[in-house]
C-alpha cells in the first residue's frame, strides 16, 4: 500500500506543468490591431520646422488638421505642400464641413521660428477664416 | 501507386503556426520601439475675424511688435516685462471686449518674436486681435 502511495507521489512530481500558450499568438494579433487602430501617424513628419520657443506654453491636445510653414516658406496642409495661404482657407473649411465639436476644429499650426510675418500671417488669418481654432505649436523653453 | 496517393490526401496538411505568436509579439516590440508618444506643447488662439474698423474701441491693450522693441500701450518694455505687465491686467477676470488685446507688428517680423507675444497675451488671459497692415496681402 505504502508503495504504491509512493510511487503515485513520484509518478505526480515528474509529471510536466504545461502552460496554456495556444492563445498566446490570437492574444499577440490583438494587441497588434489594438495598436494599429489607436495609432495616428504624424501627418507632419519629414517637413522640416524648427519650432519657436516660449515658456507660456501649456500641454495642447493632438489633433488631426496640421498647417505647417517651413524655414523656406513652404506651406503644407496635412503634409502636402500647397501654394498659397488663400488655398489653406478652402482646405480647412472644406475638412471642417463635418466638425460638430469645438475639440475638431483645433488646427495644429507648425511654423518655423524664422519665417517672416508676411508669410505666416496670411496663413494665421487664412486658417481662422476657414472656421479653424489656431493652436500654434512650440518648444518649452525657460523664462527670457 | 494507388494507395501511396491516398495516404498523400489522407496526411496531415496543417500549416505550421506555432511562429505566429513569436512574430506577432516580434510585431509588437518593433511597434513600441518605433512609436514616439507625442507631448505637443502650445497655446490655443481663436482670432475674432472681423473686417476694419473705422473706430477701434477705447481703452483697448495694444502691443506693437517691432524687430528690434516691443511696445505696450506706447510704453517700450521688454519680453519678461510684457509678461509682468500683461498679467498685472488681469485680462483673465475681464470680460468681452475687455479682455482683447490688439497686436500689430509693422514690417518684417520672425515668427520666434510673434510667438512669444503670442503666447504671452494668451497665458495672461487675453484675446489676441491681429491688427493688419492695408494691403498686407490677405
Amino acid at each position: 500500500m505504502k508503495k504504491e502511495r509512493r510511487k503515485q507521489r513520484r509518478r505526480r512530481r515528474r509529471s510536466k506543468i504545461v502552460v496554456p500558450v495556444a492563445s498566446m499568438g490570437d492574444i499577440a494579433f490583438l494587441l497588434i490591431i489594438f495598436f494599429m487602430i489607436c495609432s495616428n501617424f504624424a501627418k507632419e513628419a519629414g517637413i522640416p520646422v524648427e519650432p519657436p520657443r516660449s515658456p507660456d506654453l501649456d500641454r495642447v491636445k493632438q489633433t488631426t488638421t496640421v498647417v505647417s510653414v517651413d524655414a523656406d516658406g513652404q506651406i503644407y496642409f496635412q503634409g502636402h505642400r500647397i501654394h498659397n495661404a488663400k488655398a489653406v482657407e478652402t482646405e480647412v473649411a472644406e475638412l471642417l464641413k463635418t466638425a460638430t465639436t469645438a475639440d475638431a476644429r483645433n488646427v495644429l499650426f507648425r511654423c518655423d521660428r524664422k519665417v517672416a510675418k508676411d508669410i505666416f500671417e496670411p496663413v494665421m488669418d487664412a486658417i481662422t477664416r476657414g472656421g479653424g481654432t489656431i493652436v500654434a505649436v512650440g518648444d518649452k523653453a525657460g523664462g527670457t | 501507386m494507388p494507395a501511396r496517393s491516398r495516404r498523400r490526401r489522407t496526411g496531415c496538411d496543417d500549416i505550421p503556426v506555432a511562429s505566429f505568436s513569436d512574430i506577432a509579439f516580434l510585431l509588437i516590440i518593433f511597434f513600441i520601439l518605433a512609436t514616439t508618444l507625442v507631448k505637443t506643447q502650445g497655446f490655443y488662439t481663436d482670432f475674432p475675424s472681423g473686417e476694419k474698423s473705422e473706430k477701434p474701441p477705447e481703452k483697448t491693450t495694444t502691443v506693437v511688435l517691432h524687430s528690434d522693441k516691443i511696445v505696450l500701450n506706447d510704453d517700450e518694455v521688454d519680453m519678461p516685462n510684457l509678461r509682468t505687465k500683461l498679467k498685472a491686467l488681469k485680462l483673465d477676470r475681464k470680460t468681452g471686449d475687455a479682455k482683447v488685446v490688439m497686436m500689430e507688428a509693422p514690417g518684417k517680423v520672425e515668427y520666434q518674436r510673434y510667438f512669444e507675444v503670442m503666447a504671452a497675451i494668451t497665458e495672461a488671459g487675453g484675446t489676441i486681435c491681429i491688427v493688419r497692415e492695408e494691403g498686407g496681402g490677405r
